[in-house]
């Protein structure tokens, strides 16, 4: 699979038919897996591909350092497709302007570094890309997803919300508070996310100050009520921010909500589907606004 | 002969020191795993064993990451201004890295400079640092790169080191006050906190030396515009996972938070890394790219601080590298730039 990768991606470089590959590198063996730039053919050999290769490289395609490369080729597992996708219905980019590849998940090969997989393998329904220009690696044989759009979910996927959900509403509100006391506004949240792509965000907008920069309880419930309403219906779970957290806040469980309110009420799944139009851009006769009391 | 200490003696003082109502920090595991340096409620959560650093560091008991410097009310058109005084609680750092202990020397030039910043200076003067000296390292430590190593005493007001105590299958721990703050605590062999005896010490060499600071103190002075800046860090996201964990990382805003009746003047921790950090009122920001504020970063742990101050601003915990998402941090490159420098004196 690796030899596939790296032969792909050299002769896209050798081609010019891309000037950058976003993809996974490891300059030391005790290290993860991290996203390396290789914009020369014969680097390629620095490509790797294992089952600790969890960050979500959509999260490049709209910077402005990466963008000055010239085109990039990304590579990407199915979850993080999926963030692609949401991308590009926001017009974050054109779709002829990137080149994808796609890493067939149920063919990972294991690091040997033990722990793989994170939370969200458990439920994946995406373990094959479904837009890549061209997928690596053998999808298994009956695998669900496999060319699959559909919004169908493992029944597995809300467990750890619905088992937090049978918390009373003030249960709930304390466990916040003791774990969003612990977070530092390091933002590391916002950085790792594909969908955290505004210039500015709300809480760096000082004329006036729109949330407490304060890492207090109140700036702290401000900044992560305004983080999760942003990712209503865009976040596609891809867990970088639960992952990224020095503090180990789990995200997951914020971001889950929402994810199951589309999917509730509007059965959309943000990046499943290409064809769908975006639940917060779009309006339907249909809607229901069993929300309006 | 030692000054020791069983651990449940220690627990046991940690709880007394608590019913005198000191603050007490510790590496304390989180609900979901990951140890924080943190205010302790009881001895019992406190974690002295089987991990290598906490997640974050000990700059929370002298700088806090939001601290309130004075109030203001509005009054028709006059404004009211109310001081605060600094929090003098006293504060015991209990399991401290000396890595980390290391830091509040290093820290003490900068918040004594050209201003003395009374609210720095009260925490420290209230805080008493015990520190654990380290048996054990992992890939992402280098504080032999910078100078100090797994018993390192810079900045520890005492520090234990823990020996299996084959009588009883626990652990002891050596106690060495090393100030007359961390005699205090102890109060030595007449004490009575602590007993003599006769054990011996596991001495851990550390991690094998990374890098040579002169290599790197040489290629940034020469290496300002250097390519090498924009390769190394080209993955870097610009969170501040790095900064606000790091021991020695102390910059901070100024922020008024309040409403029409009045507010507060905070001093909360920023970083560098960020993109606002540098952005001037014009809106030119003469950091524009990540690189330059990566390079800025190091610039100013290994040539300007120790230009200005005479000590380097890092105390080798790897803190920044098991933290940062995407596999940088300090170590990763200074290791990259060691590599290039070391290349170049090669061709020359």
């Amino acid at each position: 699979m690796i030899d596939q990768l790296r032969q792909t991606c050299k002769k896209l470089l050798e081609e010019g038919a891309v000037q950058v590959v976003i993809g996974y590198g490891q300059d030391k063996p005790s290290m993860m897996p991290h996203p390396v730039f290789i914009t020369k053919p014969e680097d390629t050999d620095r490509l790797v591909w294992n089952d600790l290769c969890f960050a979500n490289l959509a999260a490049y395609v709209t910077r402005k350092e990466i963008k000055a490369l010239g085109k990039p080729a990304v590579i990407v597992k199915g979850c993080d497709e999926r963030a692609l996708v949401v991308l590009e219905q926001e017009s974050q980019f054109t779709r002829d302007g990137i080149y994808v590849i796609g890493m067939a998940c149920d063919s990972l090969p294991a690091s040997g570094m033990g722990n793989p997989r994170a939370a969200k393998c458990a439920s994946c329904a995406v373990r094959t890309p479904r837009y890549a220009d061209v997928t690596i690696g053998e999808a298994a044989v009956g695998s669900s997803a496999v060319g699959s759009s559909s919004c169908s979910t493992a029944d597995t996927e809300f467990a750890d919300l619905d088992e937090f959900m049978k918390k009373t509403p003030a249960e709930r509100l304390a466990y916040w508070k003791v774990e969003l006391s612990r977070c530092v506004k390091c933002y590391a949240c916002r950085e790792v996310c594909p969908m955290c792509y505004c210039n500015r965000c709300l809480v760096d907008k000082n004329r006036p100050t729109a949330i407490d920069t304060s890492a207090t309880i109140k700036g702290n419930l401000a900044w992560h009520i305004a983080r999760a309403f942003h990712q209503a219906g865009r976040c596609v779970g891809c867990d970088e921010c639960t992952r990224a957290c020095p503090a180990g806040i789990n995200l997951r469980l914020l971001n889950q909500s929402l994810a199951k309110a589309a999917e509730r009420a509007f059965a959309y799944k943000a990046g499943m589907d290409k064809e769908t139009p975006p639940v917060i851009g779009s309006y339907s006769l249909e809607d229901k606004e069993s929300f309006i009391e | 002969m030692s000054d020791v200490i069983s651990k449940n003696d220690l627990l046991r003082l940690v709880d007394q020191w608590l019913a005198e109502g000191k603050r007490v920090i510790g590496p304390v595991k989180m609900g979901d795993g990951v140890i924080l340096y943190a205010p302790v409620a009881v001895s019992g959560q406190l974690v002295l064993d089987g991990f290598v650093h906490p997640a974050n560091s000990i700059k929370e008991a002298v700088f806090p990451r939001s601290e309130t410097i004075y109030t203001y009310t509005f009054n028709g058109q006059e404004i009211e201004l109310s001081d605060v005084e600094p929090d003098c609680t006293e504060c015991i750092v209990i399991g401290a890295r000396p890595c980390d202990a290391a830091s509040l020397p290093i820290l003490d030039h900068l918040f004594n400079w050209d201003y003395q910043d009374k609210f720095y200076n009260a925490r420290r003067a209230a805080t008493t640092v015990v520190t654990l000296a380290c048996t054990e390292y992992d890939d992402d430590c280098f504080c032999t790169s910078v100078g100090l190593g797994p018993a390192a005493n810079q900045g520890s007001d005492a520090m234990l080191s823990s020996a299996p105590d084959g009588a009883h299958g626990t652990c002891v721990f050596e106690v060495r006050a090393l100030t007359d703050k961390g005699q205090a605590l102890f109060g030595g062999k007449t004490g009575g906190k602590t007993s003599a005896a006769e054990i011996k010490v596991p001495i851990s060499d550390g991690p094998a030396k990374k890098f040579d600071t002169v290599d790197i103190e040489t290629f940034l002075k020469n290496n300002y515009e250097s390519e090498a800046w924009r390769d190394i860090t080209m993955r870097c996201l610009g969170c501040g996972a790095c900064a606000y964990n790091c021991p020695t990382c102390h910059c901070f805003d100024i922020v008024d938070e309040g409403d029409a009746a009045g507010g507060r003047r905070v001093k909360n921790w920023d970083s560098c890394q960020f993109g606002q950090f540098t952005v001037h009122a014009s809106g030119h920001n003469p950091r524009a790219v990540q690189a330059q504020r990566q390079r800025q970063r190091i610039q100013h742990k290994f040539r300007i601080y120790p230009e200005k101050f005479g000590a380097i601003l890092c105390t080798g915990c790897g803190t920044c590298t098991r933290n940062c998402p995407v596999g940088l941090g300090v170590l990763n490159t200074l290791e990259a730039i060691a590599a290039i420098a070391r290349a170049s004196i090669e061709v020359k």
